[in-house]
């Protein structure tokens, strides 16, 4: 419609100069800027074109006139309508021409801040990125940023390392070559680096059929540097937004095991309750029985053999009691030292186990001449009647406890210590977790007796004489408990 | 994208490179002693005229062949076949009645050595040949009304002219201005710079041409509408990548030309 317009106006204000007779000092030749000015509008530098229009039609008036007549006052309006209809012209076009330039570059800017915003990694942003910019440019458009070791690329596939790219990134200035090869049109090559704070992050670059102007370079590096900011800024939003999620989930997982910490609490409120309730309801409930009637000697004896029983129960409760205190305070139990045959102690724990629960097998081996160590011999007491008492209580009547002493894998040297059972096992899931005081394994707590604070204060034990301790299941059932601790050397 | 994927290229080669100096300096030596042989009587001053168009118009014509030559091709001898078949299509001319007809053969063989330089779109040939009825319609126009020039009647007679023009005249101007000057001149530099240097050089061309009348207003009216005609070609072959379109051009404002009668 615009180039039908200009069309008309032209052979309008022709027709109108023709008609008059003023010759070139026609007053209708001002007319022509009409058609010159709106295709500089609509057009930009191509409305240049129709200024050269306009003077190639004025011509015929007003060299006639200057053959004719010399260079009158009229023929000289008429030339100086040369230049104005070129002026006119060229400036309209220039400036609409840099007006639009400019207006399409912050175009670019908001399509790149954009481009950049979207869902997904660095990869997706650049490919959107290159797909907003080529059209935009009027070229092929590649881009590379750094990402830790590699480089992320939109446009090609890889970075070649003597690449103008790959010299523009490594600190080079920009490039320009006026023409990269092939094609029967010249095909220009800009690259810029991409960067921010000083640093360059990475590279973009055009390749296009035809000019690329030197505003226009002046333009892409500063369309480089807003890149480089827009990466930064998308960098530093996505490691927030990913910090913040970190923090959510640990504030969440904290949260968590604060209510399971509670619950296993109450939990163990209500099972010491119970614990200590029995003991000391068999004390009252015996002396009583002593204070109020007489009892043969033999008889007298064994409710003082059962009473003392339950006075040890009920002091293995309390002591566990204060072992897990201190061992909430951070503090170590207190050892007292001094060189410990294992495989004597082991023996005489198994023994008293044996006695008492004569329900299951049980199966000592110890490997000869074992190397004695330096411990506590009532923690490691503890230690080892606490895990064969979980084994005798975690296993089916019956079934066999082994006890296996020897030497662990040197150097340095330390003993090794077994307690296998044949159990239901423990689930995968749990077997990191037995340690913890108060945890029980979901279904345990009605199967067996117990606080939960056996394993605790065994680790805690363990811990304190610089040795470890692991659970695992055994194929096909059962369960494992492997003790090793630092021998004398 | 070549940036990321292509190692950085060392640049286009000097403006001059490949030119074909042996065979220029054969030409400059033959056109020399025909001259000095016409002088001397011993040829015809028709044969000097022949020499003259073929040592221009081939020098022209086989050195736009060299500098725009594949690598795999040979083409540093190029002017002094350009300028034999020249003389041969000219002596045609000369001696047979319709032997300007065998101008024809010039335009077959350089397109048929450089087949790049013909292929365009219709859109780009009908944009040349629009571009230069107007500016043949303009000068036209502009000559009757501002010389009192008049279109030549008949027209017909203009045929060796038309030959002469589209074998030789307009062919390695068009080849050597726009197709190899100005295409190198736009791998170093940008389009306005480029043209302006093909332009320059095409309208010096014209203005030492012995054909061109010698009239103060005919070398300022061929000085303006070369230039026109130049910087339009200069931008059709950088649009298209094809040097059809501006040969279509030129050779449309040519034949208005000739009908001006000028000569």
């Amino acid at each position: 419609v615009t180039g039908a317009a200009v069309a008309l106006l032209l052979a309008a204000v022709t027709l109108a100069v023709a008609q008059s007779d003023a010759g070139p000092a026609s007053l209708w030749r001002h007319a022509y800027h009409a058609p010159v000015a709106l295709a500089a509008v609509r057009w930009g530098g191509r409305g240049l074109l129709v200024a050269l229009a306009a003077v190639l039609l004025w011509a015929p008036f007003v060299l006639p006139a200057l053959e004719r007549s010399g260079p009158t006052p009229e023929v000289l309006e008429g030339l100086a309508t040369f230049g104005f209809l070129l002026g006119s012209g060229a400036l309209s076009a220039t400036l609409t021409s840099r007006a639009r330039r400019q207006g399409a570059r912050y175009e670019t800017l908001v399509a790149v801040g954009r481009a950049i915003g979207g869902a997904g990694g660095l990869d997706a942003a650049l490919d959107r990125v290159g797909a907003c910019l080529a059209p935009r440019l009027g070229g092929a458009v590649g881009l590379a940023v750094r990402d830790g070791g590699r480089f992320a690329v939109a446009g090609g596939v890889a970075v070649h390392p003597d690449s103008p790219v790959a010299r523009v990134v490594a600190g080079g200035p920009p490039c320009f070559e006026s023409d990269a090869g092939g094609g029967p049109r010249p095909r220009r090559l800009f690259v810029v680096p991409i960067s921010a704070a000083g640093a360059t992050l990475g590279a973009l670059a055009l390749e296009r059929e035809g000019d690329i102007a030197g505003d226009e370079r002046a333009a892409l590096l500063a369309l480089g540097a807003h890149l480089g900011l827009a990466l930064e800024h998308a960098r530093l939003g996505a490691r927030q937004r990913r910090f913040a999620a970190e923090l959510a989930g640990k504030v969440a997982e904290a949260t968590r095991r604060v209510v399971e910490m509670d619950r296993m609490k109450s939990d163990f409120v209500a099972v010491a309750s119970h614990e200590l309730r029995t003991p000391l309801t068999a004390l009252q409930g015996f002396s009583e029985l002593l204070a109020t009637r007489r009892f043969a000697p033999s008889e007298v004896a064994r409710l003082g053999a059962i009473m003392a029983g339950e006075t040890e129960r009920l002091g293995r409760i309390v002591s566990d009691f204060l072992d897990l205190a201190r061992l909430e305070r951070g503090l170590a139990p207190p050892l007292r030292r001094r060189q410990v045959d294992v495989g004597a102690l082991v023996g005489d724990a198994v023994e008293v186990l044996r006695r008492a629960r004569s329900t299951h097998r049980f199966d000592v081996e110890c490997a000869g001449a074992l190397p004695p160590l330096e411990a506590d011999p009532d923690a490691l007491d503890r230690v080892v009647k606490n895990l064969v008492a979980n084994a005798v209580k975690y296993s089916p009547p019956g079934s066999r406890v082994a006890i296996r002493a020897g030497r662990g894998p040197a150097p340095p040297p330390t003993v090794e210590i077994v307690v296998e059972d044949e159990g239901p096992g423990i689930a995968e899931a749990d077997l990191a977790r037995v340690f913890e005081p108060y945890y029980r394994a979901p279904g345990t707590a009605g199967a067996a007796v117990g606080a939960g604070l056996g394993l605790a204060v065994v680790k805690s034990l363990v811990d304190a004489h610089g040795g470890t301790i692991r659970a695992e299941n055994r194929a096909p059932r059962g369960t494992r408990m492997t003790l090793t601790l630092p021998a004398v050397s | 994208v070549d940036a990321l994927e292509q190692p950085l290229g060392a640049g286009p080669p000097p403006i001059l490179d490949t030119s074909p100096l042996p065979a220029l300096a054969a030409l400059a030596l033959g056109w020399t002693a025909v001259v000095a042989l016409a002088a001397a009587g011993l040829v015809t001053p028709v044969a000097a005229d022949v020499a003259g168009l073929a040592a221009a118009h081939g020098a022209l014509l086989g050195t736009a062949l060299a500098w725009t030559a594949p690598p795999e091709t040979d083409d540093r001898w190029a002017p002094l076949e350009a300028a034999a078949l020249v003389t041969v299509a000219a002596t045609w001319a000369q001696v047979a009645v319709a032997g300007w007809l065998a101008w024809a053969a010039v335009p077959a063989w350089a397109l048929l050595r450089r087949p790049a330089w013909a292929r365009t779109s219709v859109a780009g040939l009908a944009g040349g040949a629009v571009f230069g009825l107007l500016l043949g319609g303009h000068l036209l126009v502009t000559a009757a009304l501002t010389l009192g020039h008049g279109v030549r009647e008949p027209a017909l007679d203009l045929g060796p002219w038309w030959g002469y023009d589209v074998g030789a005249n307009v062919l390695a101007a068009e080849a050597f201005f726009r197709g190899a000057l100005f295409t190198r001149a736009h791998r170093r530099w940008t389009f306005p710079l480029a043209a302006a240097a093909a332009t320059a050089a095409s309208v010096a061309r014209y203005l030492v041409d012995p054909l061109l009348p010698r009239a103060v207003e005919m070398i300022a009216g061929a000085a303006f509408y070369l230039a026109l005609l130049g910087a339009g070609n200069c931008w059709l072959v950088a649009r298209t990548g094809s040097l059809l379109p501006a040969l279509a051009a030129s050779t449309l404002f040519f034949a208005a030309y000739r009908l001006l009668g000028a000569r």
